[in-house]
C-alpha cells in the first residue's frame, strides 16, 4: 500500500483505509469487478481464518522473503487476520517438537479444510534423502500433508516445476508438487521469487470464492500469468521501432531502449511483472535495465540460459561442443555444400575419364 | 529419339511450389531479422517500425506458407497420380525399384535412368513427405508463438514443444532444415536436368515433362 511506503518494513499498524486499498489492488490484479471488493474484504476479515500449513523443502526461502515485503496486505495482517499460519518454519514462534506438534494438530483437526503452501522442490532420488525435516523426507511429509489439504499452492518456481534443483543434470531428482500430488487441486505461483501480489491474490480468491482461480496449461493462475511480459512491457515501443541496447552501458541501454538483443526473455515469459511490479516502489528487472530471465517458466535454468543470448545453445552430437543455433546451422549448410561439391566433382571427373557418360546426350540432336 | 510432352504437374501443385518458395525466402529473411535485428534505429518519433514491419511480413508469409502446405496435403490425397502420396513413398514394387535406380544413379554407379517415370523419383518423394511433416511442426510452433494467449494453441504448443522459449528454439532450428533443403533441392534439380532430357526444371513452370515416345 502506498500508505506504508514511508514507514518501517514490518508495520502492523495498517489502518482500515489502507487495508481496503490493499483489497482493491488485489481485486484489480485478479481482474474481478469492483462490486466484488466488499466480498473480498469480508472474506479477508472473516472470523473463520483458514489454517495454512507452509512446507519448506529444497529452497532458499526467497519466496518467503519476498512475501515478508508484501504490503497489500502486509505479512502481519496476513498471518494475524486473514489466515491462520499454523506451521511455517521461518516465521513461526514454535520450534522443534512444538512445531511438529502444531503441524500434526492442524492435520488432525482441519483435515480437508486447511490450505497447504509448498515452497521448494521435492527431491525424489535415493528415496528422497536429500531433504529431511524432523527426520522425515520431503516426499514423506508431502505424501502425508497433501491428501488432507483442501488445496495446495506451490509458491515459487522450485515448488512449481523443480526450479534450480531440477536444472540439468538434476542430481537429487527434484520435482515440482504437481508431479507428485494427485487428487488435491494444485496451483502454481512460479517466479524466482514470485510477486507476493500473485500469491496473496490467489489466497484471497480462494477465501472469497472457495475455489482456486482459473489456470493456464502449466497450472498458473491466468490473472497473473495470462499474458507475456513482452506484450505488457514499457519498452515494447522501442522493440517495435527497432531501438535496441546492443550491450549493457551503451547508448541504447542508457536511453532505455529494448533489452531484446542483450537476451531479455520477456517474449517467452508469462507474468504480470510489468503491471504488478515489485516492492511497492514500482520497479521490476526490465525497468532497472536488466532483461527478463524468464523465471516463471518451467525449467528456466535450462531453457532460458544463456541469460544474455536470445536462444539456447545447441550441443553438437558426438563432440560435446556447444554452439549457438545459427553457427550450428551454418556448419551443417557448409557440410552440405562440401558434399554437393564432392558429388559434382565426381560427376565431372567421371565424365572426363570416360568421355560422355550419357547415352541420351549422344542422341541429343534428335530430341524433339 | 523422339520425345513426347506429358502434362504432369497441375496448376495447384505449381502454385503450391512457388508459394512455398516465396514464403520460405520471406520467412527466412524476416525470421533472421526478428531473431537478431541488424538495424539500429536511434531517431525517435520517426515511426519507421522496422521490427513491426518485419513481423507483419513474417506473419503474412506464414499464412501463405500455411496455405501452400494445406494445398500440398490436399494434393497428396486427391491430386493426380504423380502428386499422390502413394507415388512418393517406397510402398509399391515400382517405387521400390525406382528407389534403387535413383540411389544407383545419384552415386554414379550406373547410368540407368527410370525413363518411364514422370513424377518425383522416390528419394525425392521421401524427402518431400518429410518436408511436409517438418512444415507442419514449423506451422504449429509458429502459431503457438504468434498466438500465445489462444487456449487452443497453448494446449497444443505446451504438448508439442513445451514453453514459448522451447518453441522459439525449435522454430529457429527447423528454419535451418528449410535452408539446407532448398540448397540441396536446387543442386539436385540442376544435376538431374544436366543428366536427363526430361525437362525437370521447366516442368515446375509449365507442368510438362518429356519422355521418349517408345515408352507407353
Amino acid at each position: 500500500m502506498i500508505d506504508t511506503a514511508q514507514s518501517t518494513d514490518l508495520d502492523l499498524q495498517v489502518d482500515r483505509r489502507g487495508f481496503l486499498k490493499g483489497c482493491t489492488m488485489i481485486a484489480a490484479a485478479l481482474g474481478i469487478s469492483e462490486a466484488m471488493i466488499p466480498k473480498l474484504v469480508e472474506a479477508a476479515t472473516s472470523a473463520q481464518r483458514p489454517p495454512v500449513i507452509w512446507l519448506h523443502f529444497q529452497e532458499c526461502t526467497g519466496c518467503t522473503e519476498s512475501l515478508l515485503r508484501a504490503s497489500h496486505p502486509d505479512i502481519g495482517r496476513l498471518i494475524l487476520e486473514i489466515i491462520s499460519l499454523d506451521y511455517h518454519e521461518t516465521v513461526m514462534a514454535a520450534a522443534g517438537h512444538q512445531a511438529e506438534k502444531s503441524l500434526h494438530d492442524t492435520l488432525d483437526k482441519y483435515a480437508g479444510k486447511f490450505l497447504c503452501v509448498v515452497e521448494g522442490a521435492i527431491p525424489t532420488k535415493d528415496k528422497g534423502i536429500y531433504c529431511k525435516i524432523a527426520g522425515r523426507t520431503a516426499v514423506d511429509i508431502l505424501a502425508e500433508v497433501a491428501p488432507k489439504a483442501a488445496a495446495i499452492i506451490a509458491i515459487g518456481s522450485c515448488a512449481s516445476y523443480g526450479g534450480i534443483q531440477a536444472a540439468a543434470p538434476n542430481p537429487t531428482g527434484a520435482k515440482g508438487v504437481k508431479d507428485l500430488v494427485s487428487g488435491t487441486p494444485v496451483i502454481n505461483i512460479p517466479g524466482c521469487p514470485p510477486n507476493p501480489i500473485s500469491f496473496l491474490g490467489t489466497v484471497l480468491h480462494y477465501l472469497t470464492f472457495n475455489r482456486l482461480p482459473v489456470t493456464d496449461n502449466l497450472g498458473r493462475p491466468l490473472f497473473a500469468y495470462g499474458r507475456k511480459i513482452h506484450d505488457h512491457c514499457e519498452r515494447r515501443a522501442h522493440f517495435d521501432e527497432g531501438r535496441f541496447a546492443e550491450q549493457f552501458g551503451d547508448f541504447g541501454h542508457r536511453n532505455g531502449y529494448c533489452l531484446y538483443k542483450v537476451g531479455c526473455k520477456g517474449p517467452g515469459t508469462f507474468s504480470n511483472c510489468p503491471s504488478a511490479r515489485f516492492n511497492d516502489v514500482d520497479v521490476w528487472p526490465v525497468s532497472a535495465g536488466h532483461g527478463c530471465v524468464g523465471c516463471t517458466e518451467p525449467n528456466f535454468w535450462d531453457t532460458m540460459t544463456p541469460f544474455y543470448e536470445r536462444l539456447p545453445n545447441v550441443q553438437i552430437p558426438g563432440t560435446g561442443g556447444i554452439t549457438d543455433v545459427d553457427s550450428a546451422g551454418k556448419k551443417i549448410l557448409g557440410f552440405a555444400a562440401a558434399a554437393v561439391g564432392v558429388h559434382a566433382a565426381i560427376g565431372i571427373g567421371k565424365k572426363i575419364i570416360k568421355g560422355c557418360d550419357c547415352k541420351d546426350d549422344k542422341k541429343g540432336g534428335t530430341n524433339s | 529419339m523422339i520425345y513426347e510432352k506429358h502434362y504432369v504437374w497441375s496448376i495447384l501443385l505449381r502454385l503450391y511450389h512457388w508459394s512455398l518458395v516465396s514464403s520460405i525466402v520471406a520467412l527466412a529473411i524476416t525470421g533472421f531479422y526478428i531473431n537478431s535485428p541488424w538495424t539500429l534505429t536511434t531517431l525517435e518519433g520517426t515511426g519507421l517500425y522496422p521490427m513491426l514491419t518485419m513481423r507483419n511480413i513474417h506473419g503474412l508469409a506464414a499464412y501463405l506458407f500455411t496455405a501452400a502446405i494445406l494445398a500440398r496435403l490436399f494434393l497428396l490425397l486427391f491430386g493426380n497420380r504423380h502428386e499422390r502420396i502413394l507415388d512418393l513413398l517406397p510402398v509399391t514394387p515400382r517405387n521400390i525399384r525406382n528407389m534403387s535406380t535413383t540411389l544407383c544413379s545419384y552415386s554414379y554407379l550406373h547410368d540407368c535412368h527410370d525413363e518411364e517415370r514422370l513424377g518425383h523419383n522416390v528419394m525425392a518423394g521421401i524427402i518431400y513427405v518429410l518436408t511436409i511433416i517438418v512444415a507442419l511442426f514449423q506451422m504449429a510452433s509458429g502459431f503457438y508463438l504468434r498466438l500465445p494467449e489462444s487456449v487452443f494453441w497453448q494446449k497444443w504448443g505446451v504438448t508439442l514443444f513445451g514453453t514459448q522459449q522451447h518453441a522459439r528454439f525449435e522454430h529457429h532450428l527447423l528454419m535451418w532444415y528449410f535452408i539446407i533443403f532448398a540448397f540441396i533441392h536446387i543442386y539436385l534439380v540442376i544435376w538431374n536436368d544436366l543428366k536427363h532430357p526430361d525437362g525437370i526444371t521447366s516442368s515446375i513452370f509449365t507442368g510438362n515433362k518429356f519422355r521418349p515416345r517408345s515408352i507407353k
